[in-house]
Parts: C-alpha cells; structure tokens; sequence
C-alpha cells in the first residue's frame, strides 16, 4: 500500500461516514475503517512495519492525517446524527404550546383585602404595627373618648346601628377610631399602629354605600409629632399607591378628634383634574380624613399632651379599590364574584 | 349653603378674583365648594321689552302671539308658548342674532306662517335658576323698557357651599367674606347697620326667658308704620339667585338678613297676637302637654316639656329657632311687626328638630352652634333696611336670656404653633391671619393673648388657633417630613389576627378570597353549618331590614350565598374561603368575636369526586395548622348540624376542638338554592394559630441511609385510618421516623366488606445502617398493632 492507496481509502470511508443516516449506520461505518482489530485503515496503519525505513515517516505522517481526518469527520456525522435524533424525539412531544392554560390550583386575592395587604406593606416599611380591635364597641370607645359626646353635631355622619337587649350596651363600631383610643391606653407611646378592619354605618346599599365597610386606622404619637410628618407620611403612603405622578392636595376640613384637622385628595384619575362624573365634577377625588390628634383625646389615653403629640388618619379601602380598579358599584365587592376575585 | 359672588364682592373686594380661584380658597381651607355656576351671564344682550300687544295665534291652543317694543322703535311680533303674559308685561326679550348664556342662539324663525322676532324667556333660559314657569315677568319698580337685563341681573356666579359641621359662622356672606378677607389678605367690609331714634309709639314690651342655657339671648323690637311693599330689586335679585322666592317685603328683608349676617330672624304681625292687657309679654318657656301650634306650613303640632316655644301672654306663637305659628304670620297688610332675633341651645335644638322630623334654615344654624353676639348684628341689620325701604319706624324693645360673655382670649406661644404645624413661624407670621379673621391678637412678652372673634364660636384653644393659623396660610406651604422613627414596642394586647398566613395558604391551595358583610338575616345563618350551635343570634336595635338584621355567628352562609352568585353565573366550581369576626353573644357581657376562617368547594359531581374535593380541604386544614404553629390536627368523625351524616368530623388540635368540616347536608344546599355537592370548613383560628408560625427546633438530621418499607394490609371496608395511625404512633418504635398512607383500594379480588391500605414506612437509626431483619420485625410489631386496633389482616 501506498500512500495514494490510503488516500483513496479515506475518500471512500469519508464518504460512507457522509452517507450513514443513523448512529447504527454510522458506528458500521466507524468498525469498518477505524474498528480496533480489522479496520481498513486500522491495518493499513499496520503496513508500516513491511516499508522501508526511509518510506515510514512519510507514510506514518499520511497515515495519522488520514485517520484524524476520519475521526474528526466521524465526530461530526455523529453529532448531527444525534441531534437530529432528539429533534425527532421531541417532535413526538408535541404540546400546543398556544393553549391559554391557567392553573386551576391558585387562588385569588378580594380586592379589599389585598389592597389592606398592600396598605400594610407601605406603612410597615415606615415602621407601623398593624394592630386589630374589636368590631363591637361601647358609645364611651366609640363616641365620647373621642370626643363626641351625646347629641355631638358630629355624630349626624355616624348613623350608628344599636344592638338589641340583653347586649343592648354594644353597637357595632361606626370607625376604627376606638382602636386608636384602646392602643393609648394598652401601650405608652412612642406609637406607631395601623389598623384595618371592618365598621358599620346605617346606609341602605346603593351603587356608593354598603352598610359593612372597611376602614384603615393610623396612629403615630410621640415626643414633637408635627402637622408636617402628617403630610409628609400622608403624602408618601398617598404615592404609594396611587403613584408618584399622581397629585394630592390637603384641605382643612373638621373632626371633633382630631385639631388641626385635613382631608386628603388625590386628583381624578378619569378626568385628570378636568371634573368628570366619577369625581362629581370637582376634579378630585376624597380618600382620607386625619389631623393632629385632639388633646382631649390624648389624655383620655393616657398621653400627656403637654409633653406629646400625635397624628391619626383613615381612610377608606374600599372607596380607594373602587377607583383603582375602575369599579362601579361598591356593592359590588361583596359578592364575590369569581369574575370580579379572578382579576386580583 | 349657596352663596353669591357678586354679594360677596359687597363685602370683601374681589375685583381681579376668578371664581375659581375663590372657590379654591375657600376649598382648600375648609369650607369646600361643591359647585360654581354662571349666573345671569352675557344678559346685557337681552333686552327689557314691554308687551303692547297679546292675542292668540290662529289654529293653536297654547301659541301666543306678543307685540313688543322697545322705546323708538316698532313694536315686533313674537311667538310665545307661556301663558303668563298680559297686556302691558315687562318682559326680557332676546332679540335675532342674540347669543343666550345657555348656549341658545336666537333667530327670526316662522312658525304658523308668521315670522317670529326672536323669543321672549323663562328665567332658566336665561341662566337664571331653573324655573321654566313661564315667562320672567319683571317688576315696573325696577325695571323699563329698552333697558339691558344685566342692568337688573348683573353677572354673577353661585358657590355651592359643604360648611363644615363647627362652622355656622360660615353659613352666611358675611361669614363667608371674613373668610375670604383672610385668604386674600383684603379688607373686611361690615354690612351697613344704623340705630334710628326710636319713637314712643307702640305697647310697652317685655321678654320673659324661663332658662338662659335654653335661650341665652332673646331681642325683641317693635316695628311700626310699615308699608309690606316689594324689597328692593338688589335683595330680591339675590335672594333669587341663591334659590329662595319672593314672599314679601318684610319676610324677604328677614331672608336676607339670615344668608346675609347668619342670624335668623322672625317678624310676627304685631297686630295678630293676642292683644296684650298692659304690656306685650314675650315668653321663651318648654311646651307643655296637650298644647299645640298650627304652624307656617299649615301643619298642627303637638308640643311637650323637650320643646322650647316662643309664647306671648303664655300662648304659643312659635317653635323656638324652627317654625312661626300660621295665626301671627305676616300678611301682605301687616304694618306691625314684633322682631326676634334670639339664640337658642344647640342641642335642644337638634333633638326637637328630630323629634319633630322637620329642619328650617334657621334651624340648621342653631343646630351648629350658632354665636348669640350675631343677634344683635342681625336686629340692627334688619332694623337698618326696614327703616330704609319699607318706611319703619322703630318703636320700643326689650330683651331677655343671660348677659353676653365676650369671647374669652387665649393665651398661646407662637412656638407651640409653630411646633404643631411643623413650619418655622415668626411671632408676626403667626399673628398676621389671626387678626386677618377679625381676631385680637396682644403680645406678652413672647406670648400672644389672642381674643377669636365674637362670631366663632369653635376657637378656644391653642390648637384651634394653630389650625386657623394653618389653613389660612394654606397647608401646601407646611414642609412634608416624617417623623423621626424611635423604637415603638409591639402591641401585644392588640395583636392582629392570622389574617395574612391563612389568605396566602388558602390561595395557594386554590381558593379565592371572599368578604362579605357581618350583617345576616339569622334564620339564613341558623341553617348554616356553622362551628357554634343552638345560641340566640345578637340582634340589632334599628336593623336596615330582617336580612341585615343580625350579627353573623358563623362564616357558612355568607359563602354559601356567594356560592349560590356564582353558580347562577354559569361557574361549575366555586373554591372560596372567607376570614373574619363572628359574633357569639353572651348576655349582657361584652359579646365574643372569636376570628374565624371558612372554607367552601362546590362542584356539581360524584360522590367519589366530592370525596376527593373533601379530602383536599382536609390536607389544606393541617397545612394551615402547621403553617401557624398550630400543631398536628386530628380529625374525629362526628354526626353535625346541617352536615352530611356520613362525611363530617371534628377538627382537632392538640385537646382543642378548633373546627368542623364535612360535605353540606343536600336538604341544607338545597335551601340556600346550591346545586351539587358542597365541601365545607369553618375553624376559629384565635388561640389557636400565630401569624408567624411557632418558632421550630431543629431535628437531629442522621447520615445513615433510611430504610423504606411499605405494609399493604386488608381492613373492614368502615375501618378508620385516622385511630388505625395514632396507635401505631403510640407503639413508640424509636426507629419509625414516618409513616404515610400512599393508598386505599377496592377490589373483588379482595372480596365483600373490606378494603386495601398500604402504608409506607420510612425506618432509620442515628448511627447505623438497619437490617432487613429489624425492617421485618418492625413491620411485624405495627402489623399486629393493626390487627388490633382496627381489625386489619396482611395482604
Ligand atoms: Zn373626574
């Protein structure tokens, strides 16, 4: 054998290795040529020993070039070989991979309730408890604690409902205001608390009354509280959950709890200030009630107003979930509706 | 409230102030506004027309046809559907080519073959209010013809006032421009009052006031020799434009007066009260049993001790600070009048206003508290305009009720305000709005001894002034900080329920989350299942209906309802739960509100598939318990109230009944109007589960391999897996780490009356590896425990 013969031998292998359509094949083709005991080239390599000194290194170079070539090419085919394979493979797996699957599994968030949930994590990361009290109250926690007594103006907003006899001593608590009152008198300040929960007013239900609400309580008393850390904290929780571009405006406005006292708007989010149906053309749109706790109110919690001060807030999860999620009844988040539960 | 811009401008100076921008100020400082509305605008292009000419177009039964003129020129015919014209009518005529406010554009039109000259017009499509009666007639005292209406309606604009609960000093002009005096740092401009010398003519007076906390001021004044004309033309105008009718000079001049200073007034017919012996006696007393007053509006009521009666010669004559009695009510023909302008007690008046189910003007500003130092503003005021325009004379006067006290000062620290509002304020800064409301501000040393003005009567602390301070500077100029975070202690004793852990876990096990309302009719919330049975439901007093009428004692029914929503809205499965207070009442005592959690999973299916719904619920039950600390839960097969006889059990945790859980009894889905089968919990979760779980110890975690074994046993088909596990956790096998059931089977190969259970085995030792042989002897040992316990035999 020459070294010509050698290269008509790879040709003829290589184009074998090019022609195998499958592993099996290919491995044929592999023992054929390069197979350890009888490969053709395997024992043309062999040959080497028959050849005069002087033709060996030639030969031996052709030799090694001939079967790395050949490796190399078988290498190759294999790969392709394999992958084509898993193509294959995969290809008889086939899913229909546009199906608008949605796992049965998971369950969904009440809008009110995971907008409490949001409202929590807000006011967490600025150092807040949330803290929870009682749904049924005295008129001394709910009313006179705070600041109203018996036939206080006031009171006209908050048509309470009255238990019968023999509990006839309870109502069911118009705000969460009286938590503020209990935290006072559980706990010294510094206090920082918020409390979420559920309060009852007289209304017959309409597209903007349900007589069961929700409300979020806020408390924060300590050494040189300010009227500028209520705006300060209204405006970052405000921010939060309604943006950062989203305008808000503090209005003065009355609580027998609280003096100074201010509402929060935030401007329409429909009309963008303009005045449309849904903000009763006035361009905003009411969220929370707060003000600098009543001194009064301090020291019947206990807290020296001398030394003291605090501010409170409340607003309302509800109202708040209906212009955030664009609804239109408010009746509408107590009945849970699978419809309405499965967009949260 | 409505007020009037341009009678405001009377006031204060608002030249160069848009309505908007007023409305803002006074938004942004309290007193909100609701509305602003265009009044009488772009009038100057209608013009005052006189009707010379009135008959009936042809062919028509409700067409008018009007001829019209204007001085020095043609009298023009017009067409006119209001059947209020007559002969020698002023009336406002838009002529062609005329814009109205309301957008309208007027043209020649033919109607009927004849050519109309523009319109003649009702006062709303003028944009004066929305009266569409009929034509607006004008008065030949005010008005001529050819005249630019605007001359008689100038241009204005209406705020519709929310005055904040504190504030009746704001419910009034006057109010309203000492407010806007402040904001605008201008001018305050009192309304113009005299005392004219008082003639001798008229009966003696005298006012008796049984209680001054009832009424601590009473003025009264006779007025004489009045001639009840028209008022003039500028107070008929505003009263119009703020909503209110014509009723006379002498009503009309007491209107105005009361939207004007804020102090209500009312003017009996001298002449119509009893006639007086000697002198007139005015008394202020409670109403007595049996007597009554017919009253202005025509309406007979009956009077008791709560009610405070005005009375002359003891007989009533009206409800104090509500309603005048119809027998001295002014007439067009009354020459006479006794004036009042008194103060009555809030509070007293609130509760008669409720009990008598009716609330005036007047009343609504009682109710607020009203300053008794506007009584005397508002008699001179009406005295001042009496005199002027309907020729009074003033005769004698008397009073009653307890001598005013002056408003008391304050002595405040300007930084204490300073401190409250959180801005750096100068003494100066501070004292600036103070006295731009009309207060008195004195400086002591570095104190202020500041006097609020007599007509508020919501100032009397430091606070209160702090809060003036504030809002009249406006509280966008207050920086917004937070305060500084010191360390709060948790408050253990309010500690918020497991509210977050049972929502993440529920929804992650495939149930969405519901709320609903506490409120229940109890005989619905008494066929729930429910945890607590057979206790009288808490009811309540003034229930808005039997549906809403009682507090929830469970959470069932509220889901169950909301499962019956949505089934009729075409879902076939409905997986909710529901967290909350329920209401366990007890006596007189301060009821329990034990927190609850429910769950619901409602598919129309198999007994098989709901069994599988039912077990799912039950591992959803002991994930929960161990997320929360709460421990493993056991669950005892129970026979319960409205639950499926064969599928029901009692949630157990440690020795706690905490729950109960079962398939709804079908008689009881059928009554909330459920179809199919409905796999139910309701647990109380207080006391028993921890928000964060109970901190865990940290088992020993052996390297020696775990033998696995599994035991396939036969059991009585009624046998319980539940006892059948305990007792082989009670055998104490130390090398037993877990024992899982991975299967239960039927088969005929098995035969009637039994079923398969295999149960895995996981074994290990702390130090080495376990032999078949100990594997087999342990198998053996809880082989036998089976044997025992629940009659199981190898398989
Ligand atoms: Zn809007």
């Amino acid at each position: 054998m020459t070294p010509v013969d050698l290269q008509e031998l790879t040709a003829m292998a290589l184009e074998e290795i090019a022609r195998a359509d499958s592993l099996e094949r290919l491995d044929e083709v592999r023992l054929r040529y390069l197979g350890r005991r009888d490969g053709l080239v395997t024992l043309a390599g062999q040959r080497l020993r028959e050849l005069a000194p002087e033709q060996r290194a030639a030969f031996g170079q052709e030799f090694n070039r001939a079967s790395g070539q050949l490796r190399s090419a078988l290498e190759t085919r294999q790969r392709q070989l394999a992958a084509g394979e898993e193509e294959q493979r995969e290809d008889g797996e086939w899913v229909d991979m546009s199906h608008p699957f949605r796992s049965p599994e998971q369950g969904h968030s009440h809008p009110v309730a995971g907008l409490i949930r949001e409202i929590e994590d807000i006011f967490a990361f600025l150092g807040y408890q949330s803290v929870a009290g009682p749904e049924l109250e005295d008129d001394q926690h709910n009313f006179q604690l705070l600041n109203m007594p018996p036939e206080h103006p006031a009171r006209d907003s908050h048509d309470t409902f009255y238990l019968s006899p023999p509990a006839g001593g309870w109502l069911y608590r118009t705000h969460t205001s009286p938590v503020q009152m209990r935290a006072m008198l559980a706990s010294p300040p510094p206090l920082r608390i918020i409390v979420p929960g559920k309060v009852a007013r007289r209304d017959n239900p309409d597209p903007t009354h349900t007589p069961v609400f929700h409300q979020v309580e806020g408390l924060c008393v300590d050494r040189g509280v300010t009227l500028g850390d209520l705006k300060g904290t209204l405006e970052y929780v405000i921010r939060a959950l309604f943006g950062r571009e989203r305008r808000v405006r503090l209005r003065a406005s009355f609580f027998p709890y609280t003096e100074p006292s201010l509402e929060a708007d935030v401007a329409c989010a429909v009309c963008q200030g303009a005045g449309c149906r849904t903000c009763l053309q006035k361009g905003w749109i009411e969220i929370l009630g707060s003000g600098m706790v009543h001194p009064a109110v301090l020291r019947n919690g206990g807290v020296d107003p001398e030394t003291h001060s605090g501010f409170a807030f409340g607003m309302g999860p509800d109202r708040i979930a209906v212009l955030r999620y664009g609804l239109s009844d408010l009746r509408d988040l107590y009945e849970n509706d699978l419809r309405l539960l499965e967009c949260f | 409230m409505r007020v009037s811009h341009e009678w405001l401008g009377e006031m204060v100076e608002l030249e160069g102030v848009e309505p908007a921008q007023v409305a803002e100020l006074l938004t942004l400082s309290g007193t909100e506004v609701e509305k602003v509305t265009a009044y009488g605008l772009g009038l100057d292009r209608v013009l005052v027309g006189e009707v010379v000419g009135l008959r009936r177009v042809e062919g028509s039964d409700h067409l008018f046809l009007a001829n019209v003129a204007v001085p020095g020129q043609e009298p023009r015919e017009v067409i006119c559907g209001a059947d209020n014209l007559f002969l020698g009518a002023l009336v406002p005529w838009a002529r062609p080519g005329t814009r109205l406010p309301i957008g309208l554009e007027i043209g020649r039109k033919r109607l009927r073959g004849i050519w109309s000259e523009g319109m003649l017009c009702a006062p709303d499509e003028l944009g004066l209010g929305s009266d569409h009666d009929g034509v607006l007639i004008l008065s030949p005292d005010d008005a001529e013809a050819g005249m630019p209406l605007d001359r008689l309606y100038p241009a204005d604009h209406l705020y519709e006032l929310e005055v904040l609960s504190n504030r009746a000093d704001c419910l009034s002009h006057w109010g309203v421009a000492r407010e806007l005096a402040a904001l605008l740092s201008r001018p305050l401009r009192d309304p113009e009052t005299s005392r004219p010398t008082r003639s001798a003519s008229g009966p003696a007076l005298r006012v008796n006031v049984a209680s001054s906390t009832d009424c601590p001021v009473y003025l009264a004044e006779v007025l004489t020799g009045i001639r009840n004309v028209p008022a003039p033309a500028f107070v008929r105008r505003r009263l119009a434009a703020i909503g209110q009718r014509s009723l006379g000079g002498i009503v009309d001049l007491a209107n105005y007066v009361m939207f004007e200073i804020g102090q209500p007034l009312h003017t009996f017919d001298l002449n119509r009260l009893p006639a007086p012996e000697q002198e007139l006696e005015v008394g202020v007393r409670r109403g007595r049993h049996g007597e009554s007053i017919s009253c202005l509006d025509g309406v007979r009521r009956e009077l008791d001790p709560e009610t405070l009666v005005i009375t002359v010669g003891d007989a009533p004559q009206a409800v104090a600070g509500l309603i005048g009695g119809e027998a001295s009510a002014v007439g067009a023909d009354t020459a006479q009048v006794l004036l009042e302008a008194a103060n009555f007690n809030w509070a007293r008046l609130r509760s008669t206003s409720r009990r008598l189910r009716l609330r005036t003007e007047a009343s609504g500003r009682f109710e607020r508290q009203l300053s008794p130092h506007l009584a005397r503003v508002g008699a001179d005021r009406f005295i001042h305009l009496a005199v002027r325009h309907l020729g009074a004379t003033l005769g004698p006067r008397a009073e009653g009720g307890a001598p005013l006290t002056p408003a008391a000062a304050i002595r405040c620290d300007p930084r204490r305000i300073s401190a409250i509002l959180g801005m750096e304020l100068s003494p100066v800064a501070v004292a600036g709005p103070l006295r731009r409301l009309q207060f008195e501000v004195r400086e002591e040393g570095a104190e202020m001894l500041v006097t609020p003005s007599p007509y508020r009567t919501d100032v009397a602390t430091a606070v209160d002034l702090a809060e003036e301070v504030g809002r009249i500077i406006g509280y966008q100029e207050v920086p917004g900080t937070l305060p500084p975070l010191r360390q709060a202690p948790p408050l253990e004793a309010l500690a918020e329920p497991v509210a977050r852990l049972t929502s993440t876990t529920c929804r992650a096990a495939g149930f969405s989350e519901a709320v609903s309302l506490s409120l229940v009719s109890s005989e619905r919330d008494g066929l729930a299942p429910r945890l607590i049975g057979d206790l009288a439901h808490l009811e309540l007093a003034n229930p808005l209906s039997a549906q809403l009428g009682s507090l929830r004692q469970g959470l069932l029914q509220g889901l169950l309802q909301s499962a019956h929503h949505n089934q009729a809205r075409g879902q076939d499965r409905v997986c909710l739960f529901e967290q909350g207070a329920a209401f366990w009442a007890r006596g007189q005592e301060r009821p329990e509100e034990p927190w609850m959690l429910a769950l619901l999973d409602l598919a129309d299916d198999t007994a098989e598939d709901g069994a599988a719904r039912l077990r799912h619920l039950m591992a959803l039950i002991a994930s929960l318990s161990s997320a929360g600390g709460g421990g493993a839960v056991e669950f005892r097969p129970v026979a319960w109230p409205a639950l499926h006889r064969a599928r029901a059990a009692e949630v157990w945790a440690g020795s706690q009944l905490r729950g109960i859980v079962g398939e709804v009894a079908r008689p009881v889905a059928d009554a909330f109007d459920v179809r199919g089968r409905v796999e139910v919990a309701e647990l109380r979760l207080d006391g028993w589960l921890k928000p964060g779980g109970r901190p865990g110890q940290a088992p020993p975690l052996p390297r020696t391999p775990a033998l696995v074994l599994d035991l396939s046993v036969t059991v009585p088909i009624r046998a319980l897996l539940g006892p059948g596990l305990q007792a082989i956790r009670a055998l104490g096998l130390p090398e037993l780490e877990l024992v899982t059931p991975i299967d239960e089977y039927l088969g005929d190969q098995l035969g009637p009356g039994v079923k398969g259970w295999t149960l895995r085995l996981r074994l290990r030792h702390p130090e080495r590896t376990l032999t078949t042989s100990e594997g087999d002897a342990a198998r053996q040992a809880i082989l036998r425990v089976l044997e025992r316990e629940v009659g199981a035999r190898a398989r």
